[in-house]
């Protein structure tokens, strides 16, 4: 199930926050796990045991480390066995085919390949779960004991299928105990809508261009660009739109999680960029794989390979692809680039100059992200770059179409809209946040009912 | 905020949400939508394997979407919000001003099938008249949004006059008349004064006089095609509907189903699909009779819907018109026409239908 369906809204999350509300605090939990295995299951029930097998394993370990506690070694060894196992079953589903399929076509091998389909979110709750045995471990959680608490946090709805990932060490609390009234809730209500409206208003309204692009025959360079751009949109407003539902459903719930997302396209320098884009991801991987690698405080050899081992994985973590492992090479580089050098001719430049430097380097970025297969992506690349006409008329006709749009993207983009909100008297907030709340709820149900355009990216990741 | 605009969030959103949630639940399933012209999805039967395959979850979605309260009236909504926003393209119609234009894409098939239609020439001596039919998107090109992309059609019938058969200029005599009423605005057939241009066409490639025009008598006034279903633009007056044969003296026998009517089957103005009451719509074979036709003349139509409208213009013509469409009368073309006499097959097809068309292989099998 996704958040932007009308099954979601008018049925299952209506449901939910009836029984959870009324339920007495102590079986809260094992609520949360019951309709978030049932959520899980909607759309492809038999991996609701793969979900099953991940709770058993990682709760198991979780209770080995601490039991074993004294012995570090041993202790050590049961952190790498779950480290192995939630890597195994991530590795089958999501790159087993991809490698068996290159092996095979350049030995000429015939490793099997299964093609099964990618269990939802699995990259999400594999990352969360080997998050928590090393948090055991490190002490920087206590164990939990109580498998139906545990259980809740790894299935937890809101944020099962597309993040943030949270990890286990910020929400451990709030497992035993967490606030729920009034104020929390109305803001969950708030900040759930805000994220319906960017889904289901902002970057479906914008995904037909892209389409549109990446499927014209004759593409020129403004109307590569012009794709490129609303793809950049579509995938920043449909992303952090699933974000912002997560995290009000969370308050819903009584839960506070993270920010994952914190205005990307202001940014000034690719390094601000993935400070402030996908921000759970890029947490997990500098605590759980580049400061263990030793960070930047190593040679400067030892630092450009940690560097690039964070960022291959990154890439391959969105995909099993080889434009995905070139997207993560190339944020390597720039990484590379802006931190040896870069950075500081760059900070020289006009603050303009610096944020469309940025944003080249992005967009360009989303086309070896969003373009499957090299030859497309070299197509591609080839007309971004200058080889195919120049502009035709349907690239007006498109631009025109699409041009309040962009310009409502483009502004919704910035904290201009949370400043105007912020200045704001308390009254006006208080009469403006329910009526704006039913407005989207409106044109929202009235996108969803007509769903012939309702993709959701970073459902296959 | 202040306790009561939390409170009164609170209740706004749920209410909103269980509200709609329970009217879906009380209010009686619809079987048909008039609107979208289609039927709706009814509520799936739950079995354990389509559990299972994930396929009773996802029938149950398109279920609750179609079922859902007002539906027609969200649709509407999203159309004139979008439309605000600029958009002027909506599942593939034109939104033009006061018509809709459906947006044309080129299909793998267009050019095997012309070859179809040049095989056809070769296996038999009767006479074969080509006529391809523009879409208004096409003749009606200066009212598409500014750069708006189209099928180019006029390039695609220069090419269709290489195949043997002799050229009905269906486009020329279209566009003749470009400043009227020659496609419907709601509908993407042609009206009966669209209808008349190709039969005029066809009678000059035959070096033949046409039939005078007529006068119009209107049947319908109130037509909602199928571009308004397709396309949720919902605030467009209605067509009328106009006939200029008065159809006496003809029959319509359609051969499936052992009928026999007039040219005209009146109850289908009742329905939504109105254009269907020109013959009856879509069937694998009519049989057009007219005693008091200027020639004795059998002619073999192989077509789509468009000849509905065109069939009346025909009958006063030829004395009897055989109705074929391939995509429900699986047989040759070719062999019907031998086997039935016919003195000539004119292929009479939409642009639109053709390029896409999969059972063009039959025409010379």
């Amino acid at each position: 199930m996704v958040f932007s369906s009308l099954p979601f809204l008018f049925f299952y999350l209506m449901a939910v926050l009836t029984v959870y509300k009324l339920a007495p605090l102590k079986v809260r939990n094992l609520i949360l796990l019951l309709v978030s295995l049932f959520f899980y299951g909607w759309g492809e029930p038999v991996y609701i045991f793969i979900m099953l097998l991940s709770i058993a394993v990682d709760y198991t370990h979780g209770r080995l480390v601490e039991r074993w506690r004294e012995n570090d070694a041993l202790a050590r060894r049961v952190v790498a066995s779950s480290v192995l196992c939630n890597l195994a079953i991530l590795f089958f589903f999501k790159y087993w085919d991809f490698i068996a399929g290159n092996i095979n076509a350049f030995t000429g091998l015939s490793i099997p390949e299964f093609g099964l389909p990618l269990p939802i979110g699995i990259s999400f709750y594999t990352f969360q779960t080997m998050s928590y045995t090393i948090d055991v471990y490190r002490r920087d959680a206590p164990v939990q004991k109580n498998a139906v608490a545990f259980g809740a946090y790894v299935t937890l709805f809101p944020q099962l299928i597309a993040g943030p990932i949270v990890q286990y060490k910020s929400v451990a609390e709030q497992l035993e105990g967490r606030r729920e009234d009034l104020e929390k809730f109305a803001s969950g209500i708030r900040r759930f809508t805000v994220g319906l409206a960017k889904k289901a208003l902002l970057a479906n309204a914008i995904g037909e261009l892209w389409d549109a692009s990446i499927a014209a025959q004759n593409l020129t360079v403004a109307g590569a660009w012009l794709g490129l751009t609303a793809y950049a949109f579509q995938l920043y407003f449909d992303f952090s739109g699933y974000s912002d539902m997560a995290v009000g459903l969370g308050r819903m719930l009584g839960f506070s999680f993270l920010e994952n997302f914190d205005y990307p396209y202001i940014s000034k320098s690719v390094v601000e960029f993935w400070k402030r884009w996908h921000i759970s991801l890029t947490t997990w991987f500098r605590e759980y794989v580049y400061y263990p690698l030793g960070g930047n405080r190593v040679s400067k050899a030892k630092w450009v390979r940690n560097i690039l081992i964070v960022w291959v994985l990154t890439g391959i973590w969105h995909g099993a692809g080889w434009n995905f492992l070139l997207w993560g090479l190339y944020y390597a580089v720039w990484m590379l680039l802006e931190r040896l050098f870069l950075g500081r001719y760059l900070e020289k430049l006009p603050s303009a100059l610096r944020h469309v430097y940025t944003m080249l380097v992005v967009l360009v970025g989303w086309a070896l992200f969003a373009v499957e297969g090299l030859d497309r992506l070299s197509m591609f690349l080839w007309t971004l770059f200058g080889g195919a006409d120049a502009y035709a008329a349907v690239d007006g006709y498109h631009f025109r179409s699409y041009l309040p749009v962009l310009v409502i993207l483009a502004v919704a983009s910035t904290p201009a809209g949370k400043n105007l909100w912020g200045r704001l008297g308390e009254r006006t907030r208080s009469v403006l946040t329910p009526l704006l709340v039913l407005a989207s709820l409106v044109l929202c149900t009235a996108s969803l009912v007509d769903a012939s355009y309702n993709p959701f990216l970073y459902f296959r990741f | 905020m202040t306790k009561t605009s939390q409170r009164v969030t609170a209740a706004v959103f749920c209410l909103f949400l269980a509200g709609f949630g329970l009217l879906h639940i009380i209010l009686p399933d619809r079987t048909f939508s008039p609107v979208e012209n289609r039927n709706l999805r009814q509520m799936p039967e739950f079995t354990w394997s389509a559990l299972a395959d994930g396929s009773y979850t996802a029938a149950l979605e398109t279920y609750l979407s179609d079922q859902f309260p007002l539906r027609d009236g969200w649709m509407g909504l999203k159309t004139r919000y979008e439309y605000l926003l600029g958009k002027r393209e909506f599942h593939g119609v034109y939104f033009c001003g006061d018509r809709l234009i459906s947006k044309l894409e080129d299909d793998s098939r267009s050019e095997q099938n012309l070859a179809c239609v040049r095989q056809l020439t070769e296996k038999t001596d009767i006479p074969v008249y080509l006529g391809l039919i523009p879409t208004a998107a096409e003749i009606w090109k200066d009212y598409l949004p500014e750069g708006a992309d189209s099928f180019d059609q006029t390039a695609y019938l220069a090419r269709a006059q290489e195949t043997g058969a002799v050229w009905v200029d269906i486009a020329g005599a279209l566009a003749e008349r470009r400043d009227e009423a020659v496609f419907y605005r709601t509908d993407h057939h042609w009206t009966s004064l669209g209808a008349y241009c190709g039969y005029t066409a066809l009678l000059e490639a035959m070096g033949e006089t046409p039939a005078p025009l007529g006068t119009a008598r209107r049947a319908a006034d109130d037509f909602y095609g199928t571009l308004y279903s397709t396309s949720g633009v919902h605030w467009l007056q209605p067509d009328s509907i106009e006939r200029y044969v008065s159809g006496e003296g003809v029959t319509v026998e359609n051969v499936s189903s052992e009928e026999t009517h007039g040219l005209y089957v009146d109850s289908f103005l009742a329905e939504k699909d109105k254009y269907a009451s020109f013959l009856g719509g879509n069937m694998p074979l009519y049989i057009v009779r007219n005693e008091n036709a200027a020639a004795s003349k059998k002619l073999l139509v192989v077509r789509d819907s468009y000849s509905d409208s065109l069939a009346p213009f025909l009958s006063q013509t030829f004395s009897e018109i055989h109705l074929l469409d391939l995509r429900y009368y699986r047989t040759s073309a070719a062999q019907y026409a031998e086997e039935n006499d016919m003195d000539m097959i004119f292929v009479c097809y939409s642009v639109e239908n053709f390029i896409k068309d999969t059972d063009a292989a039959m025409l010379a099998q």
